[in-house]
Parts: structure tokens; C-alpha cells; sequence
């Protein structure tokens, strides 16, 4: 028994095929969020990956900021819920989520169970989520998946505001202009990310296992800020980019064995 | 359509063109309307004149423009859109406008008002926060007395003391029958929806009490006929200073989220504490202040409210809170830490959502309302 599981963030569509709810078929990323092409490219990336046909899918739900428009799946659920499932499976023994997306941070709390207890999200304000990477990667002109790498040469971190991604910009470029190097600007903005996500994680409570997922997951030096700020190891899945889509697709089998 | 329904429907009426329903009562009066601003007012003295007190709450949607001049970026939507509305004129049905220094924000609104709103008189009014000393109560007496004053020069005439305790009366009336309506809205959760009532809540500002009260017994007596109800969906309460959007209401619909029992500002904190009777109508409307428990404006070192929401919450079989924290609101966001414990402690679920009049994107909301509703 096939399910499928769709994430349409902002600025990525993720799928995970699953099979009979324990075996992870096929994944796939697109680079394009809701309101574009990705979510039909992620979909038929998955079924040409898969050599499966939809109609071979006994369910698909469907998650992320563009769950609402998406129209071809069986139920719609809040990227939170279907983070901690995705999560929970992958690592059974998790106590808080830290998922950090292209415009959303969110905090989640599990239960033994493996069930969300309690959440945060960051208010409306692009400090600290992957659109702040965005900028200022363009700003450094460099590619934001290089920031990790050239954040871990850094020997002196400069300081960063959290407050807002504008201001922060605006001190970027003036420790440019002073000639700072970039790997210490870099390690700064990733400290700046790491306090604001911190602060919000706080709230809802550090429970071990930490893990992290979500795009910025990816980014070695935002995870290395995260343990700083925290004093706690995180671990992040080798799917951490996918664990939305990957509660969606459980979510989807447990909806066809009710 | 039913009874109820036309009732119900009445009373949407009146809270979605409040200018329609004030412009109704101008006409059919000749009187006169004075606006009265969050979050406490004495609305008795603007009734006992013979006018209509009607409430500014700001409103949904608004664009900001002329008010920037006026407030910083970080001010909270609600006193934002008030000034916005009453610098576009929007307010022009209005003879005065009383607007309590509750807070610093609130004061601003009030200094604001004075500086630039010429044609709508602002009426000063400082509550004490030393409220339960005599001394205080005193001194709200000599506020409201001055609140007396200006309101005669807006009517034109002395404003009796028969009359003062006459509304009283009334307002009491209506406070009684808007807690009963709360009370068998939670038990008819089928048949009020969370839109219907904050509507029927909501109308109340924008009518003469008597006549609010008159229509909401009808819907009581109504409720009353119909057996008990049970929700298929979770049961919630709400806290916050102000949740009338109909949209976030309708998430909370299309989530099966059905509100049993509020502690917002703008609803039943309006309606929770009678005016007890003194030897005096200002000693009587000044005593209230004193007895208020559970708001964030009203000082309280015991910081009951988290307890009192949790009580209610259990009162009335809800599953969990819905905060509606007002952005840029300090007097709520201080309340928000230890609101929050108290309502876990009481082994709730809670949930805070955060309310923009200004924004129009709700999309954050939506997940969040969403993903409680998963998590009940």
C-alpha cells in the first residue's frame, strides 16, 4: 500500500512516497515553493522516481504553506503536526523539534508518544528564518548553501542584530565596507539566527533528543550556533528537509487503517 | 428563517454598519452619540445624558496612513486604527470622545486625539491603579465627576443623579443578561456559532443598552426551549484584549474550534462585573473599577487571571485557551508569561495567536489555529 505525503513550503515543494507506512519509497525536492510550478514538478518527479502511478497512491495529504490551495489530496494538515510525526519516526526518542523554513520558525514539543504537546512559531517577521539567510547571502554575494562551510573558518564572530532582518542587513554592509572578513560576518549571522531561534525554543521548552530540521538544517553553522546558544546537541536527520512531507505521507496511511 | 435567526441576524446587522445603527439612533432621537475608547469607560453618564454611548474598537482592514504622524511602528493596531479612522472622519457621528488612560499607549491615543481630532471634543479620564485603597476609589470619583462635567456641555443640560443610578440599573440589567447569554451560548454550542456571537456581543456598542438587552433575552428565552448540545469538535476559551475578526472566527469554524466562554477585553470583561450600589452614582461607577479581577489593565499582584481563565475553562468543559494576544499590546504581552503557566499547570492546552487589525494576512493564524485544533 502506497501513500504519499506532499510539502509545499514558500520557497520548496517536498514529496515522500511511502510504503505500507514504514518504508520510504522515493523523496523528492523542488526548489520552488507554493504558487509556482513545484508543487506538479515535485509530484511527478516522485511518481517518475518511483515508476509508480497516482492512481497506485491509496492516499495523499498534503501540508505546508500552500496546503490550502493544493487540491488533489485526500486532507490538508498544518505542517507542525506532520514535522513532529515525520520527526518521531525517524527519530524515536525526540523531545523538541527545532524546524526552521524559508519564512517560519516553529518550535515543537513531543510527547513520549511522539505526540505535539506544545508549539511556538516566530511572530511576522523574516529575523532568523531562511529569507534572512537569503539576503544575506545576496548581500555577501555568495550561495546561501556555501554559508555553513565558510562560517566554520571563522575565528572571530562578529556581532549581528536579531531584531530585524533590515537592520541587520544595513550592519552587514557596514562591516563590509569596514573590510571584516566574510567568514567572520557569516559566523556573526549565524549566531544572530541562532539567538532568536534559541529565545523561541526556550518557550516552549528543551526536552532531549533535540533535532533540527527544515532547509537551514542543512546549514552546518546554524546548527553549531544552535548547540552554542542551547548547550545541548542537536541532531539533525539525514532527511531534515523532508520530514513534513514524510509525517504527511504517515499521516496519510493512518487515515486509510481508521 | 426561525426566532432566532432573525434576532441573531438583527444584531450581525447592527455590529457589521455600527455607522448605519448610530446614524438610526441620531435620527430617530435628534440626540446625540459620544465615543467611548478601551477599555473601560463609564458608559452610564453618556447614557444617563440621553446620549448613545458607542464603542471604538478601531476596526479590520484598515490602512494606515494618517496616523503614522502620529504613533511609532510598534504601537498596537487597535489604538493605530482608532486614530486612523478618527483622522479620515470616520468617526464624525461622534459629539465627544472618551478615551481612558489605561496605559501608556491608551494615554498617547488620548493626547493624540486632543491634538488632532478638533471637532470630536476628547474627554480625559485616568483610572487609579491603586484601586482598592479608599484613596483610590476617592480619586476616581473626582475623574468621573469631571467626565460629569464635560459630558453636560456635550448635552446641555445637568446630568441627575436619578438619572446616573437609572443606568445603573440598566447597564446592570444588560451585564446580567449578556453573562446568561454566554453562559447558554456554551451550552447551545450548535446552535451560536463563534461569529453569531461576537456579533451579538458585538452589537451591544453601537445600541442603547435597553434595547440590547431587550433583543439578547429574547435570544436567551429562545435558547432556553432548545435541549442541551453536544459539540462535535473541541470546545475552547478565549482570552485577549480583542477577537471580533470574522475571518480568524471562521478558522476557528472550519477547525471545529467552537468558543464556550471568553475572557477577552472588548466581550464578557464588559459585562463580568456588575456596578455595585452605593451612596452615590460616582461612588457607584468608581467602586466597579475596584472590584474588576482578571484584567490586565486593572493591577492585580496576585495575577489571578490565568486562574480565573483555567476555572472557566473547566466550567464550561473546554479543552483548551485561545490567547488572541493584541500585537505590540505591553499591558497583555506582561500577562502573557504567567497567563500561559497557569493555564498548563491547570492541565490545558494553549495556543496564542496574534492579532493585527492593520494585516490582512491571516496565514500564520490558520497554522496555528490548525495545528491546536490537531494537537486537542
Amino acid at each position: 500500500m502506497y501513500t504519499m505525503g506532499l510539502d509545499f513550503g514558500s520557497t520548496a515543494s517536498k514529496g515522500v512516497v511511502l510504503k505500507d507506512g514504514k518504508e520510504i519509497v522515493c523523496t523528492a525536492i523542488i526548489t520552488s515553493g507554493t504558487g509556482t510550478s513545484g508543487p506538479e514538478r515535485v509530484k511527478e518527479k516522485l511518481l517518475t522516481e518511483s515508476n509508480l502511478l497516482e492512481s497506485d497512491m491509496e492516499a495523499v495529504v498534503v501540508t505546508g504553506y500552500g496546503r490550502m490551495t493544493y487540491q488533489g489530496a485526500k486532507k490538508q494538515i498544518s505542517e507542525l503536526s506532520c514535522h513532529a510525526k515525520g520527526v518521531h519516526f525517524l527519530v524515536p526518542d525526540v523531545g523538541t523539534v527545532i524546524d526552521i523554513g524559508g519564512q517560519d520558525i516553529k518550535a515543537l514539543l513531543l510527547d513520549k508518544n511522539g505526540n505535539l504537546s506544545n508549539f511556538v512559531m516566530n511572530d511576522k517577521c523574516a529575523a532568523g528564518t531562511g529569507r534572512f539567510l537569503d539576503v544575506m547571502a545576496g548581500v555577501l554575494e555568495t550561495e546561501v548553501s556555501m554559508l555553513g562551510e565558510i562560517s566554520m573558518m571563522s575565528k572571530s564572530p562578529v556581532n549581528i542584530s536579531s531584531t530585524c532582518t533590515v537592520f541587520a542587513e544595513s550592519e552587514v554592509i557596514s562591516h563590509l565596507s569596514a573590510g571584516v572578513n566574510k567568514e567572520d560576518i557569516i559566523a556573526g549571522i549565524h549566531i544572530s539566527v541562532a539567538g532568536r531561534v534559541a529565545a523561541l525554543a526556550k518557550r516552549v521548552g528543551i526536552k532531549d533528543k533535540v533535532v533540527m530540521v527544515g532547509g537551514v538544517a542543512k546549514n552546518i553553522g546554524v546548527v553549531k550556533a544552535m548547540e552554542d546558544a542551547l548547550g545541548k546537541n542537536i541532531e539533525v536527520p539525514k532527511l531534515a528537509q523532508l520530514t513534513g512531507a514524510l509525517g504527511a505521507a504517515l499521516f496519510a496511511f493512518e487515515a486509510l487503517n481508521k | 428563517m426561525t426566532t432566532i435567526d432573525n434576532l441573531i441576524s438583527e444584531l450581525e446587522h447592527v455590529a457589521e454598519n455600527p455607522r448605519e445603527a448610530v446614524a438610526d439612533y441620531l435620527s430617530k432621537t435628534g440626540s446625540k452619540a459620544v465615543g467611548v475608547a478601551p477599555v473601560y469607560t463609564p458608559e452610564e453618564l453618556v447614557h444617563a445624558a440621553g446620549m448613545l454611548p458607542v464603542g471604538i474598537w478601531g476596526g479590520q482592514n484598515v490602512t494606515l496612513d494618517l496616523a503614522k504622524q502620529y504613533f511609532p511602528a510598534f504601537c498596537n493596531s487597535v489604538v493605530f486604527t482608532c486614530m486612523e479612522l478618527a483622522l479620515k472622519g470616520t468617526y464624525n457621528q461622534l459629539s465627544a470622545a472618551i478615551i481612558p488612560g489605561m496605559d501608556d499607549t491608551l494615554i498617547c491615543l488620548g493626547q493624540n486625539w486632543k491634538a488632532a481630532i478638533k471637532d470630536i471634543p476628547f474627554i480625559t479620564l485616568v483610572y487609579p491603579q491603586n484601586r482598592k485603597l479608599s484613596a483610590g476609589v476617592k480619586y476616581l470619583v473626582s475623574e468621573l465627576e469631571n467626565v460629569k462635567k464635560e459630558l453636560e456641555k456635550v448635552c446641555g443640560k445637568e446630568i441627575s443623579e436619578e438619572a446616573i443610578f437609572n443606568s445603573i440599573d440598566i447597564y446592570n440589567e444588560h451585564r446580567k443578561t449578556m453573562r446568561e447569554f454566554v453562559e447558554l451560548a456554551a451550552k447551545h454550542p450548535n446552535s451560536i456559532n463563534n461569529v453569531q456571537r461576537s456579533h451579538i456581543i458585538k452589537s451591544a456598542y453601537f445600541m442603547l443598552k435597553e434595547e440590547h438587552t431587550q433583543k439578547v433575552k429574547l435570544i436567551n428565552d429562545e435558547l432556553k426551549k432548545l435541549p442541551e448540545e453536544k459539540y462535535d469538535g473541541h470546545k475552547i476559551i478565549t482570552t485577549g484584549f480583542i477577537l471580533d475578526s470574522k475571518e480568524i472566527l471562521e478558522i476557528m469554524e472550519s477547525n471545529a474550534l467552537r468558543i464556550v466562554g471568553d475572557d477577552i477585553a472588548h466581550e464578557t470583561r464588559q459585562f463580568r462585573t456588575d456596578v455595585p450600589r452605593k451612596e452615590n452614582a460616582l461612588l457607584s461607577i468608581a467602586t466597579q473599577w475596584s472590584e474588576i479581577e482578571g484584567c490586565s489593565f486593572a493591577y492585580d499582584p496576585f495575577r489571578i487571571r490565568g486562574k480565573m481563565v483555567a476555572k472557566l475553562a473547566k466550567d464550561r468543559d473546554a479543552e483548551g485557551v485561545v490567547f488572541a494576544l493584541l500585537k505590540f499590546c505591553d499591558t497583555e504581552e506582561y500577562d502573557a508569561p504567567i497567563l500561559l503557566d497557569d493555564i498548563h499547570d491547570a492541565g490545558l492546552k494553549a495556543v496564542t495567536i496574534e492579532i493585527d487589525q492593520e494585516s490582512g494576512s491571516i496565514e500564520q493564524i490558520r497554522t496555528r489555529l490548525q495545528t491546536f485544533a490537531e494537537m486537542l
